[in-house]
This record gives C-alpha cells, structure tokens and sequence, in this order.
C-alpha cells in the first residue's frame, strides 16, 4: 500500500466516522486508531468538549471525576469509539478453516467498508472438504474482518462485525 | 420414450404413440427424431411403426425413479444433458426453497468442482455427476459427518453391485482404487450457528471413461479398474439408496457418529500408520493417526499429533 491509498483510507475513514481499523495482507499490517491525537478536535463528541472546556487551573479539578484525568490521557479516553457501538458478529457455525473468497486468488465475498444484507454469503469455513458458506445474519456495513484467511476457527468463533444499518 | 421402454421389443404404431401422449403423428416423427440425436436406436418401420433397438446408459429420471422408489429421491430428480454444476443448481435450488431428495444429475458438467479451485473432469455420459439436496434436522457440527457418510455410501454402492471392486476410502472422502481416484464429494452447506437450512452432496464418479487427459495421472475409471462397462443406471440407483441409508441412520440413531468413524477407519487403508502430507497451506506432514470423535483426521509429525479440519491428504 502506498502513501496515496493510506491518505485515501484514512480519509475514509474519517468520512465514515470509524475509530478503529485494522487490516491485514500478507507481511503489510495496518493499524489505525483515530481520536487519539489532537488531529481529532473536530470530533463532535460531547466529553472531548466537556474535558477542554475545563480549564486546567480551575478550583474543581480533583472534584469532577473528567477533568481529574491528566490532560494527556484525557482526549484518547474522551474520544475512544463510543463503547462498542452496538456491532453485530457473525460466528461460525462449525469448526473448520476460514476462507475469504470462493476460491484461491478470486476476489473476496466481502471487504470492509462493503455493504451486506442478510442472507449475504461473507465467507466459507471449510471442515472435511464440507464447504459451509457463512452468510451475514444482519444488514449493514462490515466493519471489521476478526479472521484472516486460511485460518482454523473454532465453533462460534467471531468472524465479522457489521454496524447494522439504522 | 417410456412408452417404447414399456414395448420394449415390438414395434408401437405412430398413431398408437400419438394417441397415449395425446399428440399426432407428425410430432411423434419429431419426438423420434430428437431421441435419436440423443443416442436412442429407433428402428422405423414404413407401415408398421417404432422399434426400441438400444438405449443409451442415459439417467433418465422417468427410468431411474422406479429403481429408488421408497428412498428420499424419488420424486423429485432433475436431469440435464449439459449443466455448469450439478452442485451449483442443487445449491440454488435450496435457496430458492426446494424439497428435500431433489436430486440433479447431468451426463456433462462444463464447470465441474472440486475443492478450492480443484475442478472435476466431467465427460459426457461417462460418469456419474450427481448432487442431492437435504435439510437436515441435525446440528451444522453432526451434519459434518455426512462428508465421511458420502464416502461410505458410494464404497457401499459400488461393492452392493460388484464386491470384489476393492475401493480404498482417503480422508475425507475420496474413493481410489489401487492409489488412483475415481470418485471425488464435494459438500456444501448453508448453516446458522444452530441449524442447518440446507446441504448438498455432490458426488462425481469416473464411471466408464476409457482414459483421462495426460495431467490427470492419477486418475482411473470403474471401467478401467475392473475391465467391465458399468451400468451407470444400476450404479445411480444403488448410490442414491446407499445415501439415503446413510442419512436416515444419521439422522435417528444416536450411535450412528461412531458407526460411521468405525466404518470409515475399516475401509480406508491410509487413515492409519501411512505417511502423508497434508495440503491445506500449513503443510503438516507425518504418519495418519486414525480419526477423532468428530471425523477429523488425526497425523502425529515433528510437533506431537495434530488434529486436520481440511486439506488434500497426499500419501507417501
């Protein structure tokens, strides 16, 4: 991945309003946390506000349980992805190994940032030549790939997680 | 054409055809003539009428269902004369609601499949391309076992019409005759965590090819193993009943999971003590272990015994 398709997928990113992404490809490992650094001023979440808008010298500090937290840590804490924000898992129904696309080298039922429907086939778990395809049990967006593929899972095992359309 | 098969050796009048399909003879001439392009001898008698000469082995469902009458797959079988996969249409089918026992058969299959990219050499007529449709009433976890039930089901069926065909059973389901594969199950499921909506057993078997394109070696032929033409008929026949013992058994008996291992470990010669490889991108190698309590194979190698949930298993 190159530096105009890292700017492309931060801005995306942030258009989509995603805290957190993670991806995986080969030996090539991305991680992006967004909101811990002052980069996120924008971010229109009331307790980042509720933390600046007190001012460090003021009487209460001690007192209120936000501005008690060092200045530092505050804005990470404050602009954490509000807690889990309801994503839905898919999970597997069988033990066995996890395959993203149909077949070696095609393209993959599903990237993040796609768009699902239930009944979406996201992926197959193969176990003893039994190709089991796995399809999205909600409508929304996937989010987050937890498996990468080729892997052996376990039953029930977390393979998605999709913030269901509202 | 049932018509002719139940007259098998006199000769049926055009107008007496016509009359027991409710059509004339002019379409009767036709009908006769699209039986021919497809293999059938009619002989035509100017005067007197039609005459069944030889029939092609073709899986005609009106020949076939009578043979597997009281099975699950007698009512409602599907045949095509050329189909991308029988796999593919039998899992479509079950999407779109289909019973229980559909079956598909096709004599050519253009896009025949194997495991991951593996594709299946499917000649015309030659072989047996076969998927059924089930909806199981068992756990996503038990219906695994179908994969091995499928192996033992076709080793049963081929042994109920010739027992001395020595048919070797390799993990998880391919059946070889003296180390070269004449028969490959693919399966397919779709599954919530819970319950299974839907399963095909696609089950392709070389029947009576003569020989195989150069870059399949290791491949052979009922024929070509045992010298004889095979009935593909009688063998469709009796594997659809070999599949329908196998799956009533899963489905009632609670012992069936152990009879089922039991009788997979007899009837393969590489399930234990035999060196192998296995292909499934982590590269295990060692000596086959026998089966766990859920069908997986079991290789003791370099880090202790490992349990295989997939791969290719390539013997040494």
């Amino acid at each position: 991945m190159n530096h105009k398709e890292l700017k492309e997928l931060i801005e995306f990113l942030v258009e989509k309003d995603i805290a957190e992404f993670e991806l995986e490809r080969g030996d090539v490992k991305i991680r992006i946390k967004r909101g811990a650094e002052p980069g996120a001023i924008h971010t229109p979440d009331p307790r980042y506000f509720a933390v600046h808008s007190a001012p460090p010298p003021a009487p209460e500090v001690g007192v209120h349980p936000v501005t008690a937290e060092s200045p530092t840590t505050a804005p990470a804490t404050a602009a954490a992805p509000a807690p889990v924000e309801n994503l839905h898992i898919v999970h597997s129904p069988i033990v066995g190994t996890y395959y993203e696309s149909p077949s070696p080298g095609s393209p993959p039922f599903v990237k993040v940032g796609d768009t699902v429907e239930v009944g979406q086939v996201v992926c197959i778990v193969e176990a003893m030549k039994l190709m089991n395809e796995i399809e999205s049990d909600v409508a929304g967006e996937v989010v987050k790939k937890l498996i990468t593929n080729g892997q052996p899972i376990e039953y029930g095992q977390d393979l998605f997680a999709i913030r269901p359309r509202a | 054409m049932r018509l002719l098969v139940n007259h098998a050796t006199v000769v049926v009048s055009g107008t007496k055809i016509a009359q027991e399909i409710g059509s004339n003879r002019a379409e009767v001439w036709r009908l006769i003539q699209r039986l021919r392009e497809l293999g059938v001898e009619i002989a035509g008698r100017p005067a007197t009428g039609y005459r069944l000469e030889s029939m092609p082995d073709l899986l005609l469902p009106d020949l076939l269902a009578p043979l597997v009458r009281g099975t699950l797959f007698a009512d409602h079988i599907h045949h095509y004369y050329k189909i991308g996969s029988t796999n593919t249409a039998a899992m479509k089918a079950g999407a779109a609601g289909a019973a229980e026992g559909s079956v598909f058969l096709a004599e050519q299959q253009t896009e025949g499949r194997g495991r991951g990219a593996h594709t299946w050499h499917s000649t015309q007529s030659d072989g047996i391309y076969c998927s059924v449709l089930l909806r199981p009433s068992l756990s996503p976890s038990e219906a695994l076992l179908l994969s091995l039930a499928a192996g033992l089901a076709v080793k049963g069926a081929i042994n109920e019409i010739d027992p001395k065909v020595n048919a070797d059973l390799k993990w998880p389901n391919d059946l070889l005759i003296d180390g070269k594969k004449f028969c490959g199950i693919l399966t397919e499921m779709n599954a919530e965590v819970t319950r299974v909506r839907y399963l095909v057993v696609g089950v392709g078997i070389n029947v009576n090819h003569g020989s195989f394109p150069a870059e399949l070696k290791q491949a052979t032929s009922l024929r070509l193993a045992t010298g004889t033409v095979w009935s593909r008929m009688e063998l469709c026949a009796a594997l659809l009943k070999s599949l329908d013992r196998e799956y009533r058994m899963l489905s009632t008996d609670s012992d069936a999971r152990q009879s089922i291992i039991r009788r997979f470990e007899a009837g393969s010669t590489s399930v234990r003590g035999r060196e192998v490889e296995i292909e499934n991108g982590g590269g295990v190698s060692g000596v086959t272990a026998g089966l766990d309590a859920r069908g997986f194979l079991l290789v003791r190698g370099d880090k202790g015994i490992q349990t295989i949930l997939s791969g290719t298993v390539r013997l040494k």
